[in-house]
């Protein structure tokens, strides 16, 4: 089943002499469950696909179906509420982990359940079940200051995790990580896909950690080419 | 889970040094209040614990206290006799600086008819009222003195021989209470070396007149010494039902004086002397609330934009804008309700310390609390629009 359909599209940066075609005629459809990645060297696009496909940037034009309702057209917003889209459908995993640092781990993930209406002891429980699937219980209560990269990143997947959502959006996760622990997120991602029925776009520019996708697409100065693996 | 109150607790040594710093602030917003009632409390106590049904004065001043008034202590006869009127006493009132008990001290002298005359002290704490003619005095318990010490005041030493707490006068300063010919001659006669001295001075003029003989201008320095039965003004108490409206009319007519009501001497006092003092208060009070309403807004704008990032990361996985606007007022608000609390406490523990009265009233402190609660959220306005406008990719840069 369709969960994300694009098509046509695009984003200019800047006007005139300053123009930069960031993306072009982009055309993708995502199902559920499934797990996609887009590979592609720097500077080619993919973070502002990401953030197109999310509305945090406003495409030029084209259209986008999210979740059988359609998020964005040519003509300009379609007038959804995206904040809320965001919250209730959409996990998102940024390249720097993002995590807010005046809150521990475990209230880091709370905030997002905050956020849907999940409070009290159904909040901790979640978020706690969430820190223990990422193997980052025993860290609950630290800030993010005193943690590892590596730490701060499985937290940040927790949060992204935690509202269950149908479309989770991974920007560079394992950039940061050494390779085994990047393997090792890369695991996770699988795993989500595959337990949760979520459709996951991961975000690399590290061929090797593809294995096992289910498209794998290249995005080279902003046009997209699909290649099955 | 409080954003606003976890954020607050990973900064707070600043948060407390903050608050400290803003309830000091309110602290002497909170005193300005009180200095500002305390000056018109002040300034009107002695003619409210007075408070006769007319004080008569001299005609076109308005005195006794906002302005100098004089009239011949006789006249409380004529006044006594105006229909309608029980009884009127002399009244004198004036401001010294003396020594008491080798100290210099500044304060103000009351006399008044003590056999049974208006304008004595009302309620005595300590020992009696004055009960003779001369050389007693009832002090206010202020002045430090104890029943029972003598004070010299000019030509006499005086014995205190009762404390009350009615009234201080306009600065604040004790008053004393003395018989009505005591206090004339604190006044008029300070020690006999100026007596010698006026009366020499008398002398020579009188001898250079030719048409006098020595021995005739020697007669005449007796009854040529400056009169002092003089006093500031006449109490008048009407009797039962009597009409005091006509009654001051009949005084101002016919024995060319003026007559005023307590309340109209309360507000000879507040238009005339406290008036300048009382505004200039005022203007302390708006100046210092702006200007912890500004503080305020400083540090709310500084721990907004300390949090812009976070706040575009909130942005960034879909909190509403409401979320935003409550964590930047919860801390306003936290701030502005600590500080507020802070220097409540602070004044309310001090204010019997200040060298003037300080006056504090329930209804000022609600009004300051309210006053400074909206400039609290007004303060937050320029941290909110900051944080509104963040563009949530703003999260993104490294
Ligand atoms: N806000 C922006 N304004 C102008 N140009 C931008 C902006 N964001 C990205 N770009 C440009 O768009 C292109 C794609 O950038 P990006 O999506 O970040 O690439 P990637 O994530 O693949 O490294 C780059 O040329 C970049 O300079
Ligand atoms: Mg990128």
């Amino acid at each position: 089943m369709e969960i994300l359909r694009i098509e046509g599209l695009a984003k200019i940066f800047g006007s005139g002499e300053l123009e930069v075609r960031a993306l072009e005629d982009i055309n993708l459809s995502v199902s559920k469950g499934e797990l996609v990645a887009l590979l592609g060297p720097s500077g080619s696009g993919k973070t502002t696909m990401l953030l197109c496909i999310s509305l945090i940037l406003e495409p030029t034009s084209g259209k986008i179906d999210f979740d059988g309702q359609t998020i964005f057209q040519k003509n300009g917003w379609a007038g959804v509420d995206m904040r809320r889209l965001r919250r209730e459908k959409v996990g998102f995993i940024f390249q720097s982990h993002n995590l807010i640092p005046f809150l521990t781990a475990r209230q880091n993930v709370l905030l997002p359940l905050n956020l849907i209406g999940i409070k009290g002891e159904k909040a901790e429980n979640r978020a706690r079940e969430l820190l223990e699937y990422m193997e980052i219980a025993h860290r609950a209560d630290a800030l993010p200051a005193l943690l590892s990269g590596g730490e701060q990143q499985r937290v940040a997947i927790a949060r992204a995790l935690a509202n269950n959502a149908k479309l989770v959006l991974a920007d560079e996760p394992t950039a940061s990580l050494d390779t085994a622990r990047g393997t090792k997120v890369m695991e996770i991602l699988k795993k989500i896909a595959r337990e949760n029925q979520t459709a996951v776009i991961v975000v690399t520019h590290d061929v090797r950690m593809v294995n096992g996708f289910d498209h794998v697409y290249h995005l080279k100065d902003g046009r997209l080419n699909s290649q099955e693996t | 889970m409080d954003l606003a109150f976890q954020d607050l607790k990973r900064h707070k040594g600043r948060f407390i040094a903050t608050i400290i710093g803003v309830g000091l602030l309110f602290t002497i917003v909170l005193a300005m209040n009180g200095l500002y009632r305390g000056n018109i409390a002040d300034g009107t106590a002695l003619i409210r614990s007075t408070n006769p049904d007319l004080w008569v004065v001299q005609r076109y001043r308005g005195g006794p206290f906002n302005e100098q008034s004089t009239l011949p202590e006789f006249y409380h006869y004529s006044v006594e006799s105006v229909p309608g009127v029980e009884k009127a006493s002399p009244f004198i009132y004036y401001t010294v600086e003396r020594l008491v008990h080798r100290q210099s001290r500044h304060f103000s002298i009351v006399g008044y008819d003590v056999f049974g005359g208006l304008g004595g002290p009302k309620h005595i704490i300590a020992g009696r009222g004055i009960g003779q003619a001369h050389y007693e005095m009832v002090a206010h318990v202020k002045l430090g003195v104890q029943v029972g010490d003598r004070i010299p005041l000019g030509l006499h030493t005086y014995t205190v021989v009762g404390l009350t707490n009615d009234a201080v006068d306009g600065d604040g300063d004790p008053i004393v209470y003395l018989s009505l010919h005591d206090a004339q001659e604190v006044l008029y006669q300070p020690d006999n070396e100026e007596v010698r001295n006026e009366r020499a001075r008398l002398l020579q003029t009188l001898s250079g007149q030719s048409y006098l003989s020595p021995d005739q201008a020697k007669k005449l320095l007796g009854p040529l010494q400056p009169d002092t039965h003089i006093v500031n003004a006449i109490l008048v108490q009407m009797k039962p039902g009597a009409n005091r409206k006509e009654a001051a009319g009949m005084i101002e007519k016919w024995l060319y004086l003026n007559a005023y009501s307590t309340k109209d001497e309360v507000q000879l006092l507040l238009k005339g002397r406290l008036a300048s003092i009382s505004k200039q208060l005022l203007l302390f009070r708006v100046l210092l609330l702006l200007i912890s309403v500004v503080i305020i807004s400083l540090v709310v704008y500084t721990f907004t934009m300390e949090k812009i990032r976070s706040i575009a990361v909130m942005k960034l996985i879909g909190a509403p804008d409401w979320e935003i606007i409550r964590m930047v007022l919860e801390q306003s608000l936290l701030l502005t309700v600590s500080a507020f609390l802070i220097g409540q406490f602070i004044i309310h523990n001090t204010y019997s310390k200040f060298p003037r009265t300080v006056l504090l009233v329930p209804g000022d402190d609600l009004v300051t609390f309210i006053v400074a609660l909206m400039g609290g959220v007004l303060a937050s306005i320029l941290g909110l629009w900051n944080a509104l406008k963040t563009q949530p990719a703003t999260a993104l840069g490294e």
